[in-house]
C-alpha cells in the first residue's frame, strides 16, 4: 500500500492559489523529504496531510484514508510548524495527555512521556512548563510529543530550524535511528541535511510539484552518463578541468562554487573513475575535501545540467 | 483495522479525558486556582450582602398581604413562592448572574488552542468532535460543581436559619441546581460554538456580547412586526429566563425543554463550525 497518494490535489486561500494540481504517490520505507523555497506551499501540504485544513479540490489519501481520519490516529504524527504547549501546563502533563489520547493508561502515559523526552535528551525538564524553556528545547518537546506511541508515519515541518548543530545533529540521528519502524516526512530548507536523511524528494516550487527525486541512484539506468562531485582544497581551477579532463570517460569538468567541481563521465566500459580521479589528485599533489559520488541534491533540483 | 465498536469507544474515551483534563485546568493550575479563588471572594459578598440581605427582606415582608402586592407590582411576586427565604434570594439571583459567569468561565473552550496550534497537536489523537464536546461537557461539570458549592453555602445559612426547614432546603437545592444547570446548557454550547469560531476567548466574549444585545434585539423586533417570525428569538439562550422567574417553584422545569434544544442546536452548528475551521 502507498503511504500518501495525492491527485489532483488544489489550494486556494481566497483568490491566491497555493498548491495547484499536486499529484504524486510515495512508497512507505526511507524518510522522504519535502523542500523548496519559501511560499512554495510546503507548510501548506503538510496542513492538508495532517487534516488541518482541506484542500480545495482533488483528493489524498494516506494509509488509504482521508488526513484527519479516526483509522490514522496514533499512526501518523506531525511537527507541525510554529505550534506551541501550552503555556499553562508542564511538559509532563501535556505529554502524557497526548499519550493517553493515543490509548495509553495513566501509569503508560507518564513512562511514555519520559521515554520520547529521553530521546529528545530532555529527560530533566519533565516537570517544566513551556516558558521555563528555550526556544531550541520547546521545538524538541514539540518534536518529542510526535513520537510518542511510535507513529508509522511522522510529518516534521522544519525541525531543525532554530536549533543549535550539536542538536540538529541529534534530530538527524533520531531520524536515521527510528527509519525502518518509521516513515518521516521532512521538510526543510537545508538540503544537506536531507540528503543525509532521506531517499526521496519531493521539490514544490510556486505550489507546483517541480520534480520527484529518487536519491538512491536506481532509477535512471538508462542515462549513460555519471557523476562525481568533488569539493577541493585550494586547488587551482584551470588545472583541475584539464588533468581530470584528460582521465579517461570523464566528459566534462564543470566548476561549481570555489572548489567545487562537477565531473560527469561514461559509466558504460570505463574502469572505476573514483580511483582514477583520487589517482590523479595525489600525482599532482592536491588535497581534496569530500568527494561524492552522483550530484548534490542541490545540483539535482536547481541545475539544468 | 479497528472497526466501528472500537472507535466509538475511542470517541468516548477521547472525549471524557478532554473533559477531564479540563477540570485540571481549572483546579490544578495556578490561573485556574485563582480564578476559583476570586469566584469564591465574589460569592461570599454576594451571599452575605445579596443573598442574605434579601432573605432577611422576603421574611419580614412574607406575612403581609401590603408587602406582597409591593412584590407582585415589580414583579417579584413568585419569591414568595419558595418555602426558603435564601433560596428565593439565591433562585433570582443565580438566574441572571450564573449565565454571565458561564460566558467569563466558557469562553475559551478552543479559541486559544487554536491560535496557539496546539488544538493541532489534539487532532492528531482525537476528532474534532471529542474534542468540541469534550471541552463542553468539562465545562458543563465545572460549572456544576461551582452550582453545587453556591447551593451549599446557601444551603448551609438557610439551615442555619431555619433549622426547621432541612426537607425543604433539601428539594430547594435539588430544584435549582437541576434548573441551573438546564439554564447554563445553552450559554455554555453558544460559547463553544463561538470559542470553535475565533482565535480568543476575548473575540468569543465580544461576539457573545453582541449576540445578546444587538441580535436579540434585531429578532425581538423582527417577531414584534412579524408574529410568525417569534420562533427566531428563542433561538437566543436566556430568552426563557423571564418567564421562569414567573413560575411556582414546582412548575420551573416545565421550561426545562427550551435550553435543552437551544443546547442541541448549538452543539450541532458548533460542531460543524470545528470540522469546517482550520486548526
Amino acid at each position: 500500500m502507498s503511504l500518501i497518494q495525492c491527485q489532483g490535489l488544489n489550494k486556494k486561500f481566497a483568490e491566491k492559489t497555493v498548491l495547484h494540481d499536486l499529484t504524486f504517490d510515495l512508497p512507505n520505507g526511507q524518510p522522504i523529504a519535502l523542500v523548496g523555497p519559501n511560499g512554495a506551499g510546503k507548510t501548506t501540504l503538510f496542513s492538508i496531510l495532517c487534516g488541518y485544513i482541506r484542500p480545495t479540490s482533488g483528493t489524498v489519501s494516506i494509509f488509504g484514508k482521508a488526513p484527519g481520519s479516526a483509522e490514522l490516529f496514533g499512526r501518523v504524527s506531525a511537527l507541525p510548524q510554529d505550534a506551541q504547549l501550552d503555556p499553562r501546563f508542564s511538559i509532563c502533563r501535556q505529554l502524557m495527555l497526548y499519550a493517553q489520547l493515543q490509548g495509553f493508561n495513566r501509569r503508560n502515559a507518564k513512562i511514555e512521556a519520559e521515554r520520547v523526552l529521553s530521546l529528545m535528551q530532555l529527560s530533566d525538564v519533565l516537570h517544566q512548563k513551556p516558558a521555563e524553556l528555550s526556544h531550541g528545547m520547546r521545538k524538541r518537546v514539540t518534536i518529542a510529543q510526535a513520537l510518542i506511541g511510535s507513529p508509522e508515519l511522522v510529518l516534521l515541518d522544519e525541525p531543525t530550524a532554530g536549533l543549535d548543530p550539536v542538536n540538529a545533529r541529534n534530530i538527524r540521528d533520531l531520524v536515521s535511528e527510528h527509519s525502518d519502524t518509521t516513515t518521516f516526512i521532512i521538510s526543510s530548507h537545508n538540503l544537506s541535511e536531507l540528503e543525509e536523511l532521506c531517499d526521496t524528494v519531493l521539490h514544490l516550487n510556486n505550489g507546483r510539484l517541480q520534480q520527484q527525486v529518487d536519491l538512491t541512484g536506481t532509477q535512471d539506468t538508462q542515462n549513460p552518463l555519471s557523476y562525481l562531485t568533488v569539493q577541493m582544497d585550494n586547488c587551482p581551477a584551470d588545472a583541475f578541468i584539464r588533468r581530470v579532463s584528460d582521465i579517461p570517460g570523464v566528459k566534462a569538468v564543470e566548476t561549481r562554487q570555489k572548489n567545487h567541481f562537477l565531473i560527469s563521465y561514461y559509466l558504460i566500459n570505463t574502469s572505476p573513475l573514483d580511483q582514477a580521479l583520487l589517482q590523479c589528485i595525489k600525482d599532482s599533489q592536491w588535497e581534496y575535501r569530500q568527494l561524492i559520488k552522483g550530484k548534490t541534491l542541490e545540483e539535482q533540483l536547481f541545475s539544468n545540467a | 483495522m479497528p472497526t466501528a465498536s472500537t472507535l466509538s469507544n475511542n470517541f468516548f474515551r477521547s472525549l471524557w479525558i478532554i473533559a477531564q483534563f479540563e477540570l485540571i485546568r481549572l483546579f490544578a493550575t495556578r490561573r485556574g486556582l485563582l480564578t476559583l479563588f476570586t469566584f469564591a471572594i465574589v460569592w461570599y459578598f454576594m451571599l452575605t450582602g445579596l443573598v442574605m440581605t434579601a432573605a432577611d427582606f422576603i421574611q419580614q415582608n412574607a406575612s403581609g398581604n401590603m408587602s406582597s402586592m409591593m412584590l407582585n407590582s415589580v414583579g417579584f411576586g413568585q419569591l414568595l413562592a419558595w418555602p426558603i427565604a435564601e433560596f428565593s434570594a439565591y433562585w433570582r439571583l443565580s438566574l441572571y448572574l450564573f449565565p454571565i459567569f458561564s460566558v467569563l468561565f466558557a469562553a475559551d473552550q478552543t479559541a486559544s488552542d487554536r491560535d496557539r496550534g496546539s488544538l493541532r497537536f489534539l487532532t492528531m489523537r482525537c476528532s474534532r468532535d471529542s474534542i468540541f464536546l469534550g471541552r463542553f461537557v468539562g465545562q458543563m461539570i465545572i460549572q456544576s460543581i461551582l452550582i453545587i458549592l453556591t447551593l451549599l453555602s446557601t444551603f448551609i445559612v438557610a439551615v442555619y436559619n431555619n433549622p426547621e426547614a432541612l426537607m425543604a432546603s433539601i428539594q430547594c437545592v435539588l430544584l435549582i441546581s437541576t434548573n441551573l444547570l438546564f439554564v447554563l446548557l445553552p450559554f455554555t454550547a453558544m460559547m463553544a460554538l463561538l470559542s470553535a469560531a475565533v482565535r480568543s476567548p476575548r473575540q468569543a466574549m465580544i461576539l457573545a456580547v453582541l449576540i445578546w444585545t444587538l441580535v436579540s434585539a434585531t429578532l425581538t423586533s423582527i417577531s414584534q412586526h412579524w408574529p410568525i417570525f417569534e420562533f427566531l428569538t428563542y433561538l437566543i439562550p436566556g430568552v426563557h429566563l423571564d418567564n421562569l422567574t414567573e413560575l411556582q417553584p414546582s412548575e420551573t422545569l416545565s421550561l426545562a425543554y427550551i435550553p435543552a434544544l437551544q443546547t442541541l442546536v448549538l452543539l450541532v452548528i458548533g460542531r460543524f463550525v470545528m470540522a469546517r475551521s482550520s486548526v
